[in-house]
């Protein structure tokens, strides 16, 4: 083989991540490549060695990809998202929004949903201090509090962060006295697991590296444009799928038949296909277990052998030198050869990652040119580790570092060994290295120097890629690039035995799942949310072939299979320059090439592509069958909570005592248990309806007020609620409890202190240009401190003699509220501020 | 100006934000795809101010049309995102020349209706808009100008970069700066090479000759430090280290030529570059240096790249080495070579490696055979021997398959699946030599030694 030569130009300097004064010399251009230095000393005859500029394209056929396949009959749950872990709301102060772990919120629904579990404990212990029925007895010894009326107190609906939630007296000196004992319990041992869980399942969230690699494989059949997909699928996604497909018609892929099932007992992280020596083999790797097939040539797999790995298989990947060959490795560390006839052979264990310390177990293990020796990866950098030298030999391939300029808190993703394909130019030592920020190609003969880099800018990790073969002689590879998120990005890789790799154009990006959007018919909120989020499910499999061109044009299809189970298509046209090069002279510099490029640039002026009446028809028959499908109902629903509830369950206990009897009857019996056994049927729980609380109070008076009597409504209102011993209390209360002080609607009510001489003390503390509707819609959202503070500088003025107050004050007011009379507006703040 | 008050009342805390943000995420990873998650749930806070959102909208939408290769669109928003540079906020303000530049020329390279005056005036105008950028913008634009042939203008500007100063000149920009100045030193190269030609046309005692001898000359002191500055930074600079080399040796300094590619092979904080190797190779060659000499090189070009078409020279220069040892690496090179996936065709390499095996087993050194096949015998049958290659070499390439037969007979005995299909195979004009190779696969198999 011929190395590259001359290579371009780079610095090389060690250190860590981030070093800041090394200019990085890739300035991430993607024309920079095309600048390969001219071989020849003569520049006159250099222009035509160069390649000129070209326009590669790969132009997608319709404006997003189809599904192929009917959905399945599993539903399909998004899981958590961030809003579910994060704190809802920030920091004022803070310029960017911060990432915090929302443990009050979910310790607090699991206090609400699992109370039993929190506090049986401690409510034993107290047990003598609390009596459940009855009135609260003294004795000198122990004071015994009924729970009876602190029960009563609790009743209605208080979701968690009500800011209008209701707080008695008495509730409140219980949480006083009993929260450093309750909350110490229960937020020192369970707030500690709680935080590492949710920090576990953040980590998920921003980088699931379980897929890294793809569930999704193509195996090419007996006959040119026809192969298996193979994929998993269901619920749990347990069940592998081989599914013949034929490309041969220039249109959409032909399903053909039903697929082939291989039920498994774990879900399909990973399946990796590899034909060798005429030889099919196909890996799965599960959480625990990797197995691996030998397709047969009818294309029936027979199983060879499966692995256990006992601390999590992290990649599988399969030789492309030897047939029955694999690399295993487990988030121990230890990377092992795998052969059906010869079992596992470890050949690397290290628990410490290779560069810098890094706390993830993600290990990668791949092949190279040389069949004895594999790539060994984390997320710090890769290793070259030959398997019969002793163990600790090996040389950096790609370290994370100054050496590949890697930016701060950059690290690997992905390793791929890029190997040969049929009719590809590029050298089979070349390995693709993907990191957040990059991608990475580096020969293994000259390792820690990159041969290209490329900024891919994805927004969401790349964990998938496949190279394929060149749609024509002479054309560059495309390297298929895919995100998570569904992002794909398609780049043109030329190069041969004596050049290095390069751009030959400038990256492209694919339409992603959720561009086609638009070729589903409009649908009700509901349904379009689960279709959204049916599109919007990652990206978990990405495959894509270049089936025999019936025509000039080369034709790439493109699969992607979505963590929901489905499988989308599309294809794309290659529209290359190439045929509009010969109007101009190749490479022949800018001013000449204007006529010919503005030529070659049809896609700047063409018209984007549109849905066929055959796609969006496809797609709602696909959306027919999707609202078929049951919904999963949410895990979290919000709790109810109310004594008649809870004093309920006290005589549920009772009957509670026979059922076990009951149970335990029947299984000494080994009897069928039936219903009748468990006693009285319980009811079913209803949904969880809209408590009668402030909110219904507010739509309520929302609805009066839209009919005009809205004062008629308040004034029943303060009847109902307030007596006039409470009113004196107001006064009191409302500087104690700031917190309820934006419902305390009685501030200013007539009998208040204040009251002969409204209006001033409105329009004082009140910036004249506020629009009264704004000002009160944000009443309770407001800061409560300048609401205490306006209170009481309403208060002072409220002193002040009334011949001071400016008579021109009443009239903006007056003008507001058009619905009510001037004697009333004071009252009408707090009440919409309620 | 509400948002310049807003920004000096801004507490000083933001700078940490990004390291807090990373606080969740306890690795030490940084997300570029956290800001998108984040603002999809924090909803208060302070929000963007206008002009932050429609500038990073600006610049997400030229991306987009980029990779999409909607040139004309990525350029009516470039035009609206220059605004950028007018922003009040200093961190962005000081990145932003960065991003238009690059972004700025990628357009402009592709763009169907820009040329090279309006790349020159952009490159002209970016280079002076944040000071900072002027010497790896000026570089970059000399390269454009090289692409586009114009190596004139291409040196006029890295001169201008040369004599470019701005205050206290940082590490990076020291080193850039070298590299400016090899720039150029390789644009005299270019010029230099052009007269050479045009001097060997002329006759050496015209007046001419003499003149244009002085000229080159006095070009390739200048390219000498212009180079050897740079080629002294670690580093992967084999076109500067190339057209160095050929002029130190146009003149006669062959020792400075050695020490340049010495020091280019063999200094440690260099990436282990085969082409330097290869370079230094070549040079001894070309300079008829001692045989050890060349297998020395060779050697570490074998322990770096042992599937280097090299090797096969390498090989052949122990084949007639006096030493033993030699002669027992030239096996090891052959079987070296033949491991690598992209070599299993290489008809030379088989054919040496036949040759030799034929040889070694006549002098009688099965042990060495014996050696390189013991980490070898459980992996080369299915590799190489193969009824599938059997099936296919044959197929593709006749005279392979038989070499490839003659070593799978010798090394795996006359039962080889491979060594049997060739046999059977009936061919005219092979039959003789088929005949003799499997007379000599059973004189000399390794299989019946062991046995």
């Amino acid at each position: 083989m011929d190395f590259p030569s001359p290579l371009r130009p780079a610095f090389f300097m060690t250190g860590p991540l981030g070093m800041t004064d090394i200019p990085d010399l890739s300035f991430m251009c993607s024309w920079r490549d095309a600048l390969t230095l001219p071989e020849s000393p003569l520049p006159c005859s250099k222009g035509g060695a160069l390649p000129p500029a070209q326009d590669l394209l790969w132009e997608p056929a319709l404006p997003g990809p189809v599904p192929l396949l009917p959905p399945g009959p599993d539903p399909w749950d998004p899981g958590l998202t961030a809003r579910d872990l994060l704190f809802r709301g920030a920091n004022p102060y803070r310029r960017q929004p911060r990432a915090v772990l929302d443990i009050t919120e979910q310790l607090s629904h699991f206090l609400w949903d699992h109370g039993d579990v929190a506090f049986t404990p401690l409510g034993k212990l107290m047990l003598e201090n609390f009596k459940l029925e009855g009135n609260r007895s003294r004795s000198k010894k122990v004071t015994v509090v009924s729970v009876k009326n602190l029960v009563r107190d609790l009743s209605g609906h208080q979701p968690w962060g009500c800011p209008w939630a209701y707080l008695t007296h008495r509730q409140r000196r219980f949480s006083i006295l009993g929260g450093p004992v309750l909350s110490r319990t229960v937020s020192s041992l369970l707030g500690r697991l709680l935080r590492e869980e949710l920090a576990l399942k953040w980590e998920q969230l921003m980088l699931d590296e379980a897929f890294t690699g793809g569930a999704l494989a193509w195996l090419p059949g007996r006959t040119v444009g026809t192969g298996q997909l193979v994929y998993p699928t269901g619920g749990a996604l347990d069940r592998l799928y081989l599914h013949e497909v034929s490309l041969a018609s220039a249109g959409d892929p032909q399903v053909l038949g039903d697929p082939g099932c291989i039920q498994l007992r774990g879900p399909v992280r990973q399946v990796v296909t590899s034909t060798v020596q005429g030889e099919t083999l196909l890996a799965v790797r599960s959480d625990y277990h990797c197995a691996v097939w030998k397709v047969g040539r009818q294309g029936r797999p027979a199983p060879l052998q499966v692995v256990q790995v006992e601390k999590g298989a992290t990649g599988v990947s399969l030789s492309p030198h030897l047939p029955g060959e694999l690399a295993v490795c487990s988030r121990s560390g230890a990377v092992c050869l795998w052969t059906p006839q010869d079992g596992l052979q470890q050949i690397y264990k290290d628990s410490d990652t290779l560069v810098f310390r890094d706390l993830s177990p993600w290990r990668w293990a791949d092949f190279t040119a040389h069949p004895r020796v594999l790539t060994v990866g984390d997320r710090t950098g890769v290793k070259m580790i030959d398997t019969q030298a002793p163990p600790g030999c090996g040389l950096m391939l790609f370290r994370g570092g100054a050496e590949a300029s890697c930016q701060k808190g950059e690290r690997v993703l992905l390793v791929q060994y890029l190997g040969q394909t049929d009719g590809g130019s590029l050298p089979p030592t070349l390995h693709l290295v993907c990191t957040q920020f990059s991608l990475y190609l580096v020969d293994e003969r000259l390792p820690l120097v990159p041969m290209m880099k490329w900024d891919h800018g994805l927004a969401s990790p790349p964990l998938l890629a496949r190279l394929l073969p060149p749609p024509g002689p002479s054309c560059p590879q495309p390297l298929l690039l895919g995100g998570q998120g569904g992002q794909l990005q398609l780049l043109h890789i030329t190069g041969d035995g004596t050049s290095p790799p390069r751009l030959a154009a400038h990256p492209q990006s694919l339409p992603s799942c959720t561009d086609s959007l638009s070729a589903f018919p409009l649908l009700e909120p509901k349904s379009h949310q689960q279709l959204q989020e049916r599109l919007e499910a990652p990206t978990i499999g990405l495959s894509a072939t270049i089936p025999p061109p019936c025509g000039s044009t080369p034709i790439l299809s493109v699969f992607q299979l979505s963590a929901a189970g489905d499988i989308f298509y599309q294809h794309l046209r290659l529209q290359t320059a190439c045929s509009l090069r010969d109007e101009g002279p190749p490479g022949s510099p800018g001013p000449h090439r204007l006529p010919a490029g503005a030529a070659s640039h049809p896609q700047d002026h063409a018209p984007t592509p549109s849905w066929d009446a055959q796609a969006t028809a496809h797609c709602s028959r696909w959306m027919e069958a999707l609202l078929q499908v049951p919904r999963v109902p949410r895990t979290w629903t919000a709790p109810t909570f109310s004594h008649r509830h809870l004093l309920g369950r006290l005589e549920l206990q009772q009957s509670a005592g026979k059922t076990t009897e009951r149970l335990r009857a029947a299984m000494a019996e080994g009897r069928l248990l039936r219903r009748g056994d468990l006693g009285p049927l319980p009811a079913a729980e209803p949904p969880p309806a809209p408590q009668p609380g402030p909110q219904d109070q507010l739509t309520e008076r929302l609805g009066e007020a839209w009919e005009g009597r809205g004062a008629a409504w308040w004034g029943r209102q303060q009847d109902k609620v307030s007596g006039p011993k409470k009113q004196a209390k107001r006064a009191k209360r409302r500087t104690q409890l700031s917190s309820t002080f934006s419902q305390s609607s009685c501030i200013d009510h007539p009998d208040s202190p204040g009251g002969p001489t409204p209006s001033p003390s409105e329009a004082a503390p009140r910036p004249p240009v506020t629009p009264p509707s704004q000002a009160s819609l944000s009443g309770p959202w407001l800061p409560r401190a300048p609401l205490e503070r306006r209170q009481r500088l309403r208060d002072q003025v409220a002193r002040l003699p009334p011949e001071d107050t400016p008579k021109q004050a009443t009239v903006p007011l007056s003008q507001q509220t058009p619905g009510l009379t001037s004697s009333q507006p004071p009252r009408k703040k707090p009440r919409m501020g309620f | 100006m509400s948002d310049c008050s807003e920004e000096l009342t801004r507490p000083a805390t933001e700078d940490d934000d990004e390291m807090e943000t990373s606080v969740v995420s306890s690795a030490g990873m940084h997300f570029p795809w956290l800001q998108n998650k984040l603002e999809t749930v924090v909803t208060g806070g302070k929000k963007k101010k206008d002009f932050a959102q429609t500038t990073s909208a600006c610049l997400s939408f030229i991306q987009e049309a980029l990779l999409k290769h909607q040139w004309q669109r990525a350029a009516e928003f470039m035009h609206s995102y220059l605004q950028i540079l007018e922003d009040l906020d200093s961190h962005k303000r000081q990145a932003a020349p960065e991003i238009i530049w690059k972004l700025g020329s990628e357009i402009l390279f592709y763009h169907p209706k820009s040329n090279v005056e309006t790349f020159n005036t952009f490159a002209d105008r970016m280079k002076n808009i944040g000071v900072l950028n002027y010497l790896k913008i000026s570089l970059q634009h000399a390269l454009y100008l090289l692409h586009h042939g114009m190596l004139e203008d291409a040196n006029r500007n890295l001169s201008q970069a040369e004599t470019w100063r701005y205050g206290e000149k940082s590490a990076s920009q020291e080193i850039i700066m070298n590299l400016v100045q090899a720039y150029k030193g390789l644009l005299q190269y270019y010029t230099w090479s052009k007269k050479k030609m045009e001097l060997s046309k002329l006759d050496k005692n015209d007046y001419a000759y003499s003149t244009k001898s002085r000229n080159i000359l006095n070009q390739s002191w200048k390219t000498s430090t212009h180079i050897g500055a740079l080629i002294k930074i670690p580093g992967v600079w084999d076109p500067f280290v190339k057209s160095y080399v050929e002029m130190l040796e146009f003149y006669g300094d062959h020792d400075g030529a050695r020490k340049v590619l010495t020091n280019y092979a063999y200094d440690a904080k260099f990436p282990s570059n085969p082409n330097a190797h290869i370079y230094l190779y070549n040079f001894l060659k070309r300079e008829k240096a001692p045989k050890a000499k060349l297998l020395s090189v060779l050697k570490i070009l074998y322990e770096i790249v042992p599937s280097h078409q090299l090797m096969l020279e390498f090989h052949v220069l122990l084949r007639k080495s006096e030493k033993e040892e030699h002669r027992k690496l030239g096996l090891e090179v052959l079987f070296g070579l033949l491991d690598f996936a992209g070599c299993t065709k290489n008809i030379t390499a088989w054919k040496y490696l036949a040759k030799y095996l034929k040889q070694i087993l006549i002098q009688n050194h099965p042990t060495w055979v014996q050696e390189q096949w013991n980490s070898r015998k459980t992996w080369w049958p299915t590799f190489h021997f193969s009824y599938f290659w059997a099936k296919c070499d044959w197929k593709e390439d006749t005279d392979l398959a038989c070499e490839k037969a003659f070593v799978a007979g010798i090394l795996l005995g006359k039962g080889c699946r491979y060594f049997r299909y060739i046999l059977k195979q009936d061919h005219q004009v092979l039959r003789k030599k088929i005949k003799q190779m499997k007379k000599s696969v059973k004189k000399y198999s390794i299989v019946n030694l062991s046995i």
